[in-house]
């Protein structure tokens, strides 16, 4: 009883935010931009206290691997305890500005900054070998992406210009012009698809992220 | 007294909102509405016993979606994927193979726990929920390091990738390649879509992720729903063509009433 109750409240207090948000998208209602301003900040305060959640999630999975001395693992994740105690106990040193200590700023400026900014990088080597994989001409639709990715390809490589001067125009037709139509209406689609899980949310009819399973 | 420049979209919102109303109480009432499966959709139960089969565990994983539920483009998307997760672990428990689930959205957490341990109670083996099932990192590159080594040391036969995915998509797709894994994958960010059906076997895109829980339940409310999207989609349709013609008129009339 406790958890159909418990359940029924959650559905009723989203339908509430979600009506309140709303009405203060569409309708210039003072008391109700101040509750949604309101509204906006908890759940960033809700947010930043998930994380909270974060950091119990990474020392139990990481120390269970310790305390099990899982082959292969362990020391790593003996490594990531040290560094997230090291770094948490950095930054409450100086808990208002933490990036005022030097050490905290470096390690999150040359190590965080520089691996994250490395595996983007690396992103081109996995586009490359998803692009060969995508661009075999085995049938007429994908011959026809095989040759648009080329332009494109041709349009951004230097070579491409060298090659003939007008492929970069090609090319930039099918950037800039060609795969717009084909975006768009994906976003408009997508917008519709949003629109009605928000519908089925304030109907409480999309339980599966409350634990349920699908819809009602 | 409605903010300017959003009169056309309210009345945009009413009318949608009547037409999933309209149809919803008509599927209530028994009128048959047919639905496409969606091919992704149904590759689920064939992954989870290519898992079983194979005596290796399943990943799941919501994407980056921006670190939080609040962003408005990301966080229904990674909602929408916890309902196909509720789908997914239910059939895992069923089937006994092991749901890993990566995120690196921490409000997402509670909900993730509170789904995976729902399968198990509802299938039976609450004892086999393990909430260090769901491992979670803070930030985009090391939660997509995290997914990566999971794949290299665990060698999961199945990967899901549901919800907001950004640059991680295809280096997650092409390292499920690389351990020859079995890829189910959905997003409604544009600028993903291609990468994802370039790695994975099966791909959800766009307003698909948000009907997938339409597709699994045939529930008569959310069915309803999807007749009211196709409406207003023919609606958008017709409304570009007559844009489209009578721009060559230099009538600004129907950008006008638009733009109000």
């Amino acid at each position: 009883m406790a958890e159909v109750v418990r359940r029924e409240l959650v559905y009723v207090l989203t339908a509430v935010v979600v009506i309140i948000m709303i009405v203060d998208y569409f309708f210039a209602v003072p008391a109700i931009s101040a509750i949604a301003g309101e509204l906006n900040t908890w759940a960033t305060v809700i947010s930043t206290m998930a994380l909270t959640l974060g950091a119990v999630n990474i020392i139990r999975v990481h120390s269970r691997n310790v305390r099990k001395r899982t082959p292969g693992v362990w020391y790593h994740s003996a490594w990531l305890i040290f560094i997230f105690a090291f770094v948490l106990l950095l930054g409450l040193t100086n808990i208002n500005n933490p990036s005022a200590n030097p050490i905290y700023k470096w390690i999150f400026d040359y190590s965080y900054v520089s691996l994250g900014q490395t595996w983007y990088a690396i992103t081109g080597f996995y586009i490359a070998s998803a692009a060969y994989r995508a661009f075999r001409a085995r049938n007429i639709d994908a011959a026809l992406l095989l040759i648009a990715g080329i332009l494109v390809m041709l349009k951004n490589a230097p070579i491409g210009e060298v090659i003939w001067a007008q492929l970069p125009v090609l090319g930039g037709w099918f950037n800039d012009i060609g795969q717009m139509p084909a975006m768009r209406t994906f976003l408009i689609v997508a917008a519709f698809g949003l629109l009605a899980f928000g519908f089925r949310t304030l109907l409480g009819r999309e339980r599966g992220f409350y634990g349920e399973v699908g819809g009602g | 007294m409605i903010v300017a420049g959003r009169q056309t979209a309210f009345v945009f919102l009413i009318v949608t909102v009547a037409l999933f109303y309209i149809f919803l109480e008509m599927a209530r009432r028994g009128r048959r509405i047919p639905i496409r499966t969606f091919p992704a959709i149904a590759a689920i139960p064939e992954a989870i016993g290519r898992c079983a089969e194979m005596g290796k565990p399943l990943l799941y994983t919501s994407g980056y979606a921006m670190e939080t539920l609040s962003n408005p483009d990301q966080g229904p998307q990674t909602l929408a994927s916890i309902s196909i997760l509720s789908h997914v672990a239910r059939l895992a428990v069923k089937a006994g193979v092991k749901l890993y689930y990566f995120t690196c959205i921490q409000d997402s957490l509670p909900l993730v726990e509170e789904t995976l341990r729902t399968a198990y109670l509802e299938e039976g083996k609450p004892e086999e929920f393990d909430p260090l099932q769901i491992k979670y990192q803070a930030g985009q590159s090391p939660y997509l390091n995290a997914v990566l080594g999971f794949m290299q040391r665990e060698r999961p036969a199945a990967n899901i990738l549901m919800g907001g995915f950004y640059y991680e998509s295809v280096v997650m797709g092409e390292g499920g390649n690389t351990i020859g894994a079995m890829q189910i994958a959905g997003t409604a960010n544009t600028h993903q879509m291609p990468f994802l059906i370039a790695t994975c076997d099966y791909c959800l895109i766009a307003e698909e992720l948000y009907a997938a829980s339409a597709n699994i339940t045939q529930d008569p409310w959310v069915l309803g729903c999807l007749r009211g999207e196709d409406i207003m989609k023919i609606v958008i349709l017709a409304l570009l063509i007559v844009g489209f013609v009578i721009s060559f008129t230099g009538t600004t009339f129907l950008i006008d009433v638009l733009k109000r």
